[in-house]
């Protein structure tokens, strides 16, 4: 694979875009046969991943600890909420592509919050960095306060999912998803010429019938306990499978390996666009299809269908997220980020300007971070102070110090166990008769434990301790980690 | 003109508290060149310990003395099990660590206690003094904080410059190499300092407690106002953090009264960029807050 990299520059690119399509396809897959309660967690696991792709480049290749992801999450949420609500009948950005382009708003807007704090903050040391990021996490979701009408103060915006009527339609989306091909399952095309005419009438009915159910179900979950990260975590507490993601994360781990193919060429990272769109398109007249078949009586199947369409959402984006990370940090810049964490000075000795190569890292993970607040805007159907918490910016570095700061495997590990852990205390907690107030705080007294731990013992997080562990068996020392 | 001189009254018994939080801060500082994020989680936990004791026995003031011996334990035990193992170079490991301790710490306290925000009485009077025919705010227990502040800044400042042990704990934090050269068990003068940071957080959240409420995350905010009023303060000057934590108070006060309340984090944040940007070593301090 090196040889075939060094002989074909442009074949890193083809590589990191095969590994994003096939790691995709296999989730879009996975959230295909899965049942639509994992599908939510795969949605959360997905959204947090994605912001802490972000999390690497800046903890653990930068080398800087920041608590302001959490508020970048809400920079993004909040402008994919008010843009996909209020512009949906401006031209060009307005109804078809409503939310697509909400989401483009969302990312801009943590690149230009993310260059304004980065630009004081990137070049502080440690504490002081992580200091004034904390007053950012703190300070941030108050500004919701500052402006009640705009952004709804204390109480959030309720949001609308763009589904299934509002951001997208089947129509403009099926095409791709046809010239797509290979991903999409082909069963499903038939369904896509038939949609729009019931799809409006479909869409009254589901709101008469069911509006108050679906809208009192994140109307409880906002207004009653949403507001410690606690209750974000362990919300949905009916059933747990653990391991729906890890296996697969290790079958994708196998397959990146094994499926690289020689013609990987350039345009597959043009399809790889097309593909997340086409997952968007494809599983919103999923969905939409079960429902129309089901009829008014499927109520529930209503509810889960919203949580599947926003799992291949959270997918979709934490795949383009995850193959552009991968292209920056395999890159130049990668290198420049650890050549200024190591040495600032011999980096600056080298031409690059110590100070750039820290904020360039700041806004690389204020875009993914406002990306994933988009999509958790999206899961949660809510933007409000109580949702971007200091306890979100806390969880995501737990997770990422959990999983690993140096690699973005360990960022995907560290998702996933933010959305296990508190499920499987959950289980244990059920079995063994625990009071609430122990079931809903054990989680993070966990967390805190093991990261404390994790520093003391294995700072590189559990793939850092594989890697060694693997090292050691092998017998040589191992020093250097790749991401 | 009244308001004004009613919001500084109002703001000059929290001003004081934060000036202890930030105490607190700079001592861990200077004793081992880590900012204790954890140091408002530390005194959380002893201000439920307080409540408890309080609740069990009646006192107040035992609740006091028991949370100040509780914050000494936590802070001796947070530095030998958490601090001193962590590699010495690996400052983000550091400063990730004392967040982890903020999380058990937080969660731990919520398993005990609850998450609910919980009452806690001031020990006395807390309307205001009337006098000129009007009530001023500011009531017997801000004096008491304030007497209670003032006791204890000047009883350390007492300890650092009157005393072997304080002069050992600043050869300790000046130069922990020489000091070690000169005898000093700079070990322990280390420990010494994240336990007095202890005692002075576990002071500062018994204080605090009664202005607002008690809750695993109601100290966050002052983690914020407390880590403000050091970094103006230059983080390595106890004389700075405690003006700038009076100071900190004040200007929050008189923006909350001036506007809402709700503003006193963006405060503290524009406080903290304005120094960042124009002074990022601190006011009394002359080490390098800029890497780059």
């Amino acid at each position: 694979m090196e040889a075939l990299v060094q002989r074909f520059p442009g074949a890193r690119l083809g590589v990191n875009a095969v590994t994003a399509l096939v790691i995709w396809g296999l989730l879009t897959w996975v959230n295909q046969v899965i049942e639509p309660l994992m599908s939510y967690y795969l949605a959360t696991a997905a959204m947090y991943a994605t912001a802490m792709f972000g999390m690497t480049i800046l903890l653990g290749l930068s080398g800087q600890v920041s608590l302001g992801n959490g508020a970048l999450m809400a920079v993004g949420g909040y402008i994919f909420a008010l843009t996909s609500m209020n512009w949906q009948t401006v031209p060009i950005l307005g109804t078809p592509w409503n939310a697509v382009w909400s989401m483009v708003f969302a990312g801009f807007g943590g690149v230009v919050f993310g260059a304004a704090i980065g630009g004081i903050a990137a070049r502080l040391r440690g504490p002081y960095l992580a200091g004034l990021t904390l007053g950012i996490a703190v300070g941030v979701p108050a500004i919701a306060n500052r402006f009640p009408e705009l952004l709804g103060g204390e109480n959030g915006l309720m949001l609308q999912v763009p589904y299934p009527a509002g951001g997208y339609t089947s129509g403009d989306t099926s095409d791709e998803a046809v010239d797509d091909g290979g991903e999409v399952p082909l069963d499903e095309e038939p369904v896509y010429e038939e949609l729009p005419d019931d799809f409006g009438d479909f869409d009254e009915e589901f709101t008469d019938e069911f509006g108050d159910e679906l809208d009192s179900d994140p109307g409880d979950l906002s207004d009653e306990d949403l507001l410690t990260e606690d209750d974000l975590l362990s919300e949905d507490d009916f059933l747990s499978d653990d391991d729906f993601l890890t296996d697969e994360d290790f079958t994708t781990e196998d397959g990146f390996e094994a499926d690289i193919d020689s013609d990987a060429g350039a345009d597959l990272d043009a399809g790889l666009d097309g593909g997340s769109e086409a997952s968007e398109g494809a599983d919103i007249t999923d969905p939409a299809a079960d429902l129309d078949l089901a009829g008014v009586d499927a109520g529930v199947d209503a509810g889960f269908a919203i949580e599947q369409w926003q799992a291949s959402m959270a997918i979709a984006v934490a795949c383009v997220v995850g193959f552009i990370a991968l292209n920056l940090v395999r890159g130049r810049q990668g290198r420049v980020w650890q050549a200024v964490r190591d040495d600032p000075i011999a980096a600056a000795v080298s031409g690059i300007s110590p100070a750039g190569s820290k904020i360039s890292a700041f806004v690389v993970s204020s875009l993914f971070a406002a990306l994933a607040g988009a999509v958790f805007a999206q899961i949660l159907t809510y933007v409000g102070p109580g949702a971007f918490t200091l306890g979100l910016s806390l969880s995501l570095l737990v997770g990422i110090v959990l999983g690993g700061r140096n690699s973005f495997i360990g960022a995907i590990i560290g998702a996933v166990i933010l959305v296990w852990l508190p499920e499987f205390v959950l289980d244990v907690s059920a079995d063994r008769g625990w009071q609430d107030q122990i079931t809903n705080n054990a989680p993070n007294f966990i967390y805190g434990l093991l990261v404390v731990l994790v520093v003391l013992a294995a700072p590189g997080g559990i793939v850092g301790g594989i890697q060694s562990l693997a090292g050691r068996l092998r017998g040589q020392a191992k020093s250097s980690s790749s991401p | 003109m009244i308001d004004f001189i009613d919001y500084l009254l109002g703001g000059i018994s929290s001003g004081a508290i934060i000036a202890l939080m930030a105490l607190a801060l700079v001592l861990v500082w200077r004793s081992t060149r880590v900012v204790n994020f954890a140091q408002l989680g530390q005194a959380m936990f002893t201000t439920y310990i307080a409540l408890t004791v309080r609740e069990l026995t009646g006192s107040w003031f035992l609740g006091l003395i028991i949370a100040m011996a509780a914050g000494l334990v936590v802070g001796v035990i947070v530095h030998f099990l958490v601090i001193r193992p962590v590699k010495r170079l690996d400052t983000s490991g550091a400063i990730i660590a004392t967040f982890g301790v903020l999380i058990a710490l937080e969660a731990l306290a919520a398993m005990v206690w609850g998450g609910d925000p919980e009452a806690f009485p001031p020990p006395i009077n807390n309307s205001g003094y009337e006098a000129f025919g009007r009530i001023w705010p500011f009531s017997p227990y801000d004096l008491l904080v304030l007497a209670s502040v003032v006791f204890l800044v000047l009883a350390l400042s007492v300890v650092f410059t009157r005393t072997n042990v304080g002069l050992a704990m600043r050869a300790s934090a000046f130069n922990p190499e020489v000091a070690r050269l000169s005898g000093v068990r700079v070990n322990r003068m280390l420990a010494l300092g994240w336990a007095i940071a202890g005692l002075v957080g576990a002071v500062a959240g018994v204080l605090v407690a009664p202005l607002s409420t008690l809750s695993p995350t109601s100290f966050d905010i002052f983690l914020v106002f407390a880590f403000t009023a050091a970094v103006i303060g230059g983080l390595d000057s106890l004389v700075g953090a405690v003006a700038f934590g009076i100071g900190t108070g004040l200007v929050i006060a008189l923006v909350s009264g001036y506007s809402d309340s709700s503003n006193a984090p963006l405060v503290a944040l524009v406080l903290l960029v304005l120094n960042l940007l124009f002074k990022p070593e601190g006011v009394f301090s002359h080490h390098k807050a800029r890497a780059v």
